[in-house]
Formats: C-alpha cells, sequence, structure tokens
C-alpha cells in the first residue's frame, strides 16, 4: 500500500513533537525512521498507526484520506516496542487474537485460525512454542511472535516500534535478516523506527532521518551516506 | 480533522471509554461521597460562623473534641514507635512464625469495629481477664477511663504505621549501612543518621494516616470508653447523642469542628513530609 | 569415631562465625528484647482479644451460641448484612474500575484532583459520615422529604445502610487498581485494537484478565469492611432491631442488653469471616504478589 503523511503535525500541550512534515512510502518500500530519542520518529508511527491524532494534516493510504480513521479499521500490522503481548494468553492464542476479533461474518472457522496460526508459527520458524506463554519465551522470540501477531490479521502495512531495541547484538543480527524475508515473503509496505543508524542502513530501502521532529534527509541508504544534507545528517550517520 | 487548541482539557486517546469510564465514576462519587458532603458544608453555612463558635465553644464540646484529637494523637505516637520496631523485627529478624505474625498485622483492618470494642472491653474491663491483673499489680483501670480509649486506638491504628515503613525497610540496601560502619559510625549512629533519616517520610505518612482514623474512630472506642461526658465521651459519640437529640445544628457543628482540625493537621503533616523529603532528596 | 573428630573440628569456625556481629546487625540482646516485646504487645493487643471473642461465645457451649445466632431477629441481622454487601461491594467494584480506567489510561487535567477527592472518605469519621446522609437524604432535607412523600425513605433503611457502607468503603478498590494500572501501562490495550478488537472486547479479553487478581484483593477488603462497618451505618439506620440492624448493630443491641453470649456468638461469626478474609489476603499476596500493585501501605 501507498502511504503519504501531508503535513502531519503534533503537539503534547506546549511541547511540539512534530512540525508539518511530509513522506511519501511507495509501496511494498521498506523503510526505516531514523534519529535519536525526541526525534518524533516513534509519534510518526503511533500516528500511522492510529494510536496518536495528529494536531493537524492529512494520513492517505492508497490516496484515501484515513486520518480520522480508528485504530481497529486500519489494518496496521503494529509491532510494539516491548511487543505488549497478552501476557495471560499462550502464543497461540496471542496470534489468534486478531482473527478472533473479527465480526462473525468474516470471522474464520476455528480449524481455519489453527491453520493460519500454524503456518505463521512456521513463517517465524518457531513451529513448537504454540502452547507457551509470553514469559517463558526469549526476548528474540517474543519480538517473533508480535511480529506474526501483527501478521495474523492480513495488514495492509507493518509499522514496527524499535522492533530490534530489547535485544542484545547477536539475536539482532539474525532477527534483522527475519525482517527482510518476511518483508520480501509478503511484500507489506513496512516502516520501522530505530535510533542504530547501521541497523537502518543495512535493512531499509528508504531511510528518513529526523530530528527535533523535523525530517532531516529521505534518501537511499548509499545516498545518504555520499551525500548528507545536514550538519546533523553528517554527525549522527558518522556516530 | 478536529483542531486541538494549546490548551485541552484531555490529550486525545485511541483507547476507547473515557466518556463511560468518567461517567460513571463521577456519578458515583457525586451521588456516594460528595453530594452528602457538600450537604454538610451547606448546612454549616447556614447555621454561620457565630453560631457554629458557640456550639464548639460550649465546654462539653470542647471536652470531647480535646479527648478525641489527645487520645488519638497519644496512640498514634505509640503505633509510630511500636509500629516501627514490628516493621523492623518482621523484616530484618528471623524467628518462628514470622509470616503467621506478619498476617495477623493486618487484622485490626479486617474485624469490625465493633467486635474489637467488646472484645477488648471484656478483656480489660476489671473483671476481665487482662483487666483485673493489671489493676492489681499496676493501680491502673484501663477500662471505662481514657487508658482504655488509648489501647482501642492502638489497636485500629496499628496496621498503618507497619504496612507503610514495611516495604521502605526491605528496600534499604545493606550496603548504605555498611558503608556508614566503615566509616567508623557506631550501630546507634547508623541508626540515627542513616536509617531513621531514610524511614521518615513512610514513618510520617504511616503516623498521619493512624491519627485520621483515629481521631474518627467510633465503633471500637464507645464499648470500652464508658462514656462520661466531660471525661471519657470522644466528639463522634457526641454528634450521635447531637442526632439522637435531633439538635441537627449541635452535631453539624462538631463535625464540621472534627473535619477542620483533621484537615489541618493532615496539612501540616504534609508540610512536614515535603520538607523531610527535600532533606533527604540527595540520598 | 572418625566422623566425630572431624565434626567437631568442622564447628570450630562456624561458632565463632556466629558469635561474629554483622555490622548490619543490632546486638543479639537488643535484637530478642525488641523482638520479645514487640510480639508480647501484639498478642495483648491482637491475639488475646481475637482468641476472647471466641471465649465468650462459647461461655455457654456451643449449642447456645448456635441457638442464640438462630434467633428470628439475629437471622433478619445476618441476612441484611448479606443484602447491602451484595449491593455496596459490587458498586463499588464497579466504580473502582471505572475510576482506575479514567486515571490510568488518559491524559487529562483534573486526575489530582479526582484522586484526592477518592480518598475524601479515609479522612471523615464514620459517624460524620453517616451525619452527612442523613442531612442530604434525611425527613429534614427537601430532597429526602420529597423521597420520604413519594414512598421511598432513604435514612432509617436499607438504602441509607447501603449508601453509608459504599461511602466507607468507596476507595478500596481503586486504590488497589490505580497502581498496578499504572504500572502495566496502555500498550496491550493498543496492541488489542491495532489487531482490530472493539472496545468491549478490549477490555475483557485483555484488561480484565490482567487486572483480575488485584480487583479481587480489593473486593476482599471492601467486603470485609463493608460487612463489619458500624458507625457510620449506626447513625443512618435508626436500628429497628429485625428491618435495619446489621450484624454490627446487633452486636451492640445485644451487648448493651447484657445479652454477652448472643452478642460474642454475633461478633464470632464476622471474627471467622475476617480470618478468612485474612487467609485469602495473604494467599493472594504469596501467589500472585507480581499481579497486584508493587505499592506500599495496602489495606
Amino acid at each position: 500500500m501507498h502511504i503519504q503523511i501531508d503535513e502531519i503535525a503534533k503537539e503534547f500541550g506546549a511541547a511540539t513533537a512534530l512540525h508539518p512534515v511530509s513522506l511519501n512510502v511507495p509501496s511494498g518500500a521498506l523503510v526505516a525512521l531514523l534519529g535519536p530519542s525526541g526525534s518524533g520518529k516513534t509519534t510518526l508511527l503511533r500516528i500511522l498507526g492510529g494510536l496518536e491524532e495528529p494536531t493537524s494534516g492529512r494520513v492517505l493510504f492508497d490516496s484515501m484520506d484515513a486520518t480520522g480513521m480508528r485504530v481497529q479499521d486500519r489494518r496496521a500490522g503494529f509491532v510494539f516496542q516491548h511487543y505488549a503481548l497478552f501476557r495471560h494468553m499462550t502464543v497461540y492464542e496471542n496470534i489468534a487474537y486478531g482473527l478472533r476479533a473479527r465480526p462473525r461474518a468474516t470471522r474464520p472457522s476455528n480449524p481455519e485460525i489453527a491453520r493460519r496460526v500454524g503456518k505463521l508459527l512456521d513463517l517465524i520458524q518457531l513451529p513448537d512454542i504454540a502452547k507457551r506463554y509470553p514469559s517463558q519465551l526469549s526476548g528474540g522470540q517474543r519480538q517473533r511472535v508480535a511480529l506474526a501477531r501483527a501478521l495474523a490479521i492480513e495488514p495492509r502495512m507493518l509499522l514496527l516500534d524499535e522492533p530490534f531495541g530489547a535485544l542484545d547484538a547477536k539475536v539482532r543480527k539474525e532477527l534483522r535478516q527475519g525482517l527482510r524475508d518476511i518483508h520480501d515473503a509478503t511484500g507489506l509496505t513496512t516502516i520501522f523506527v530505530t535510533h542504530d543508524q547501521e541497523e537502518a542502513m543495512e535493512l531499509a530501502d528508504l531511510v528518513v532521518v529526523m530530528s527535533m521532529g523535523r525530517i532531516e534527509q529521505v534518501g537511499k541508504p548509499a545516498e545518504i551516506r555520499a551525500r548528507p544534507q545536514t550538519d546533523f545528517v553528517r554527525d549522527f550517520i558518522a556516530a | 480533522m478536529t483542531r486541538t487548541g494549546a490548551w485541552s482539557f484531555r490529550s486525545p486517546s485511541p483507547l476507547p471509554g473515557w466518556g463511560l469510564s468518567l461517567g460513571v465514576t463521577v456519578t458515583l462519587l457525586s451521588l456516594v461521597v460528595l453530594l452528602p458532603v457538600g450537604a454538610l458544608v451547606v448546612r454549616a453555612a447556614g447555621i454561620g460562623p457565630a453560631e457554629l463558635w458557640a456550639t464548639i465553644g460550649s465546654e462539653r464540646v470542647l471536652a470531647a473534641l480535646l479527648l478525641s484529637f489527645r487520645a488519638a494523637l497519644i496512640a498514634a505516637l505509640f503505633n509510630l514507635v511500636f509500629g516501627l520496631a514490628l516493621a523492623w523485627v518482621l523484616v530484618r529478624y528471623e524467628f518462628p512464625g514470622r509470616k503467621l505474625v506478619d498476617a495477623m498485622v493486618d487484622l485490626p483492618f479486617a474485624l469490625p469495629t465493633a467486635v474489637a470494642g467488646i472484645a477488648l472491653t471484656a478483656l480489660y474491663a476489671p473483671n476481665g481477664a487482662l483487666g483485673g491483673p493489671i489493676q492489681d499489680l499496676f493501680g491502673v483501670r484501663v477500662a471505662y477511663t481514657e487508658v482504655g480509649i488509648w489501647i482501642a486506638l492502638v489497636f485500629v491504628g496499628l496496621p498503618f504505621v507497619v504496612r507503610t515503613v514495611q516495604p521502605v525497610i526491605a528496600e534499604i540496601e545493606q550496603e548504605v549501612e555498611e558503608a556508614s560502619a566503615t566509616l567508623g559510625a557506631s550501630r546507634t549512629t547508623t541508626w540515627r543518621r542513616v536509617i531513621l533519616p531514610m524511614l521518615t517520610p513512610a514513618l510520617l505518612t504511616g503516623f498521619a494516616l493512624s491519627l485520621a482514623r483515629a481521631v474518627g474512630e467510633y465503633g471500637s472506642v464507645i464499648f470500652i470508653a464508658g462514656n462520661l461526658p466531660f471525661k471519657t465521651e470522644i466528639a463522634p459519640l457526641l454528634i450521635v447523642i447531637r442526632l439522637e437529640e435531633f439538635d441537627y445544628d449541635g452535631a453539624v457543628a462538631i463535625a464540621v469542628a472534627m473535619l477542620a482540625i483533621s484537615f489541618v493537621l493532615l496539612l501540616l503533616i504534609n508540610l512536614i513530609q515535603v520538607w523531610s523529603r527535600r532533606h533527604t532528596a540527595g540520598a | 569415631m572418625a566422623d566425630m573428630t572431624v565434626s567437631t573440628s568442622a564447628l570450630g569456625p562456624a561458632t565463632r562465625a556466629a558469635r561474629y556481629r554483622r555490622c548490619t546487625d543490632e546486638p543479639r540482646w537488643l535484637r530478642w528484647t525488641v523482638t520479645i516485646v514487640v510480639l508480647a504487645l501484639l498478642a495483648v493487643l491482637v491475639l488475646i482479644p481475637l482468641g476472647s471473642v471466641f471465649v465468650e461465645a462459647l461461655r455457654d457451649g456451643l449449642a447456645m451460641a448456635v441457638e442464640s445466632l438462630g434467633d428470628r431477629d439475629a437471622m433478619a441481622a445476618i441476612r441484611l448484612t448479606l443484602i447491602v454487601a451484595a449491593v455496596a461491594v459490587p458498586l463499588n467494584a464497579l466504580f473502582g474500575v471505572a475510576a482506575a480506567w479514567a486515571l490510568t489510561k488518559f491524559q487529562w487535567r483534573g486526575k489530582a484532583v479526582l484522586l484526592t477527592l477518592i480518598d475524601l472518605p479515609f479522612s471523615v469519621s464514620p459517624v460524620v459520615a453517616g451525619l452527612c446522609i442523613i442531612l442530604l437524604f434525611g425527613a429534614n432535607s427537601s430532597l429526602g422529604g420529597w423521597l420520604v412523600a413519594n414512598g421511598h425513605p432513604i435514612v432509617f433503611a436499607v438504602p441509607g445502610i447501603i449508601l453509608a457502607t459504599m461511602f466507607i468503603t468507596f476507595p478500596f478498590v481503586a486504590r488497589e487498581l490505580v497502581p498496578l494500572m499504572t504500572e502495566q501501562g496502555k500498550s496491550e490495550e493498543e496492541a488489542a485494537l491495532t489487531l482490530g478488537a472493539s472496545g468491549w472486547r478490549m477490555f475483557f479479553t485483555v484488561t480484565l484478565p490482567n487486572i483480575k487478581w488485584a480487583l479481587l484483593y480489593g473486593v476482599l477488603l471492601c467486603n470485609a469492611r463493608a460487612m463489619g462497618e458500624f458507625g457510620a451505618v449506626a447513625v443512618v439506620s435508626g436500628k429497628i432491631r429485625g428491618v435495619t440492624a446489621t450484624m454490627p448493630i446487633m452486636i451492640e443491641m445485644l451487648y448493651n442488653e447484657y445479652l454477652s453470649v448472643a452478642a460474642f456468638s454475633m461478633a464470632a461469626v464476622l471474627t471467622l469471616l475476617a480470618l478468612v478474609t485474612l487467609t485469602l489476603k495473604t494467599l493472594l499476596e504469596w501467589r500472585y504478589a507480581d499481579q497486584l500493585a508493587a505499592s506500599g501501605g495496602r489495606h
């Protein structure tokens, strides 16, 4: 799906989290929102997911205005920073949650739900953990379950908030490739937030560098490396 | 797209149920608490300050108010020391049955006040299992005197100090105490200069809660107090007596005095707390 | 014999270690003195009074105690207490959940004010609470007069007792839930919404399971206090035997009539309830400590 961000701004009381920003995300792209904490990248992601209401501006999904659309109707596969797995449900119940939440008319039958959950568990390469609870999983497993749960609703896009932030370096490398593979397999427009420039450069097709609520530069990783447009970008990618 | 200005009552949120939950909250709060308390305030305003003052200033009312606050203060001070010792023993010392004792501390919260009242009275009455020996040994009458009121108020206020101080003691890093010892401080100095200052805010909170509870306490006191006007008649009992005489204005005046004094006390304690936090903030 | 030698020599350093006092310990004599004094006080103030309730109730034997509870007015008091708790506790649970939801999941002005108002009943004497309800709903007030004229008396009737009980127990559930739900944050709820769940579905499948033990904990404490409330109920009930006398009120009336066995038998029932409450509370604290709020000073 093609996502357009049109002059989106966000204020929290007196504080400005986002100055009006605009951005075009072509269908099927894998985009990194890169910046230090407080740069507004998470706010922008949450606005796309419908978890924050912008103070002004519009969001367009495939040229349709989606600014006021309810969270539930967006079908944005959202992966939370600390995964927000339902702690009292098994992995199976977590992944099935979105399918079971559908209105009766479009809700898949129980065998169909089981089949889809099984397929997703295969996709994240954890076929044997269906009966476990989130507290019994490693950090990397939790992240993949959160991804599977988001994919279960057949989302129109994938939004990931610091998906590798809580993981150690080795697992991080593995899961990076995992996300790339899932993106390539599903073809979903994918936007992830990160403060790690190496991660953004290695994984994304398109990198959006943000600072202080503004977009500093948008470009392919190689372009940004070769021609940083502002001092901030030069310093940040050198760090 | 709604445009929110610089001032907004609530930050927008995708979570549902804001209106419903606040509606239920405010409706029940108003019906159960705010409107009745408001009725008291309105009634007091209708009586007028001069009349209120005259009622509160009468000898019997003054004696009752003084007794209520004096006894509550004594009980709260006792609980401050006793509660600290009990909390310390429960956290730091090992002895058989510790968990049982820990659970027992909450009994005054769970036991109905009227039950506590008649049980303490039966026990501390001159012919009771403890009242008799105490009178023989120390020559002190407990039940039907102010001492009985103290006992009842210590009982109801007991868990407050223990339960506010206990988690703070559990969180003290023993390294801090060790550091104090390596710097040459005796155990007494460590207590005075290191441990007590860390516990002060929690101690004050527990003291305030215990005091607030004791000032208004009725059920556990009236059985053991003897209820002699000018001597062992507590302020809440005098309110009940005024109500039974259909002297509503008299009851309202005492109630307003009790509320006012409680609020002043709580305000004072809050100020002390703010002050002591500021002075221990670096720790 | 060889074993003996080994164990004796092993005892040497161990005994020395035991005599060595760590710098974070009080002297041994002080430890024992404080422990014994504190436990003795606790026994005299709490444990012995608790036991005396049962001793007094059983003074004339179990049969007499049970018989006194079978009295018509005693049964009416037990029934009334159960009815009052059955109405007041669920309403306070509803209030607690609603207040905690509004206070912990949203950012808005006036939160601090609401929190203070919820705690207000803690600093009001039960007798004053009863007085407030009489002033608002009593036959002398305009609202109360109108209600009485229409056949719905509040004061000296069951609704007044329920209101007084709710006033006293009002903060119990909310105070358990607010710290826990603050700690849990709102990302699980947000996740449920992004997965397409409706508001109610999110509440019943995500929020409620996450707070159920803390809710039970609050309800337990609320119930114990509701069944035992005396001061506020004494003021609004009118103490009509068999009609508006709850169990605690009945205890007072029996005690004042020198019917000691009957009074203590009724008290023993409430004491058993208190003990069951404490046991369940302690079990909850051991079993589900992580799912209760991590805050101190609970009651």
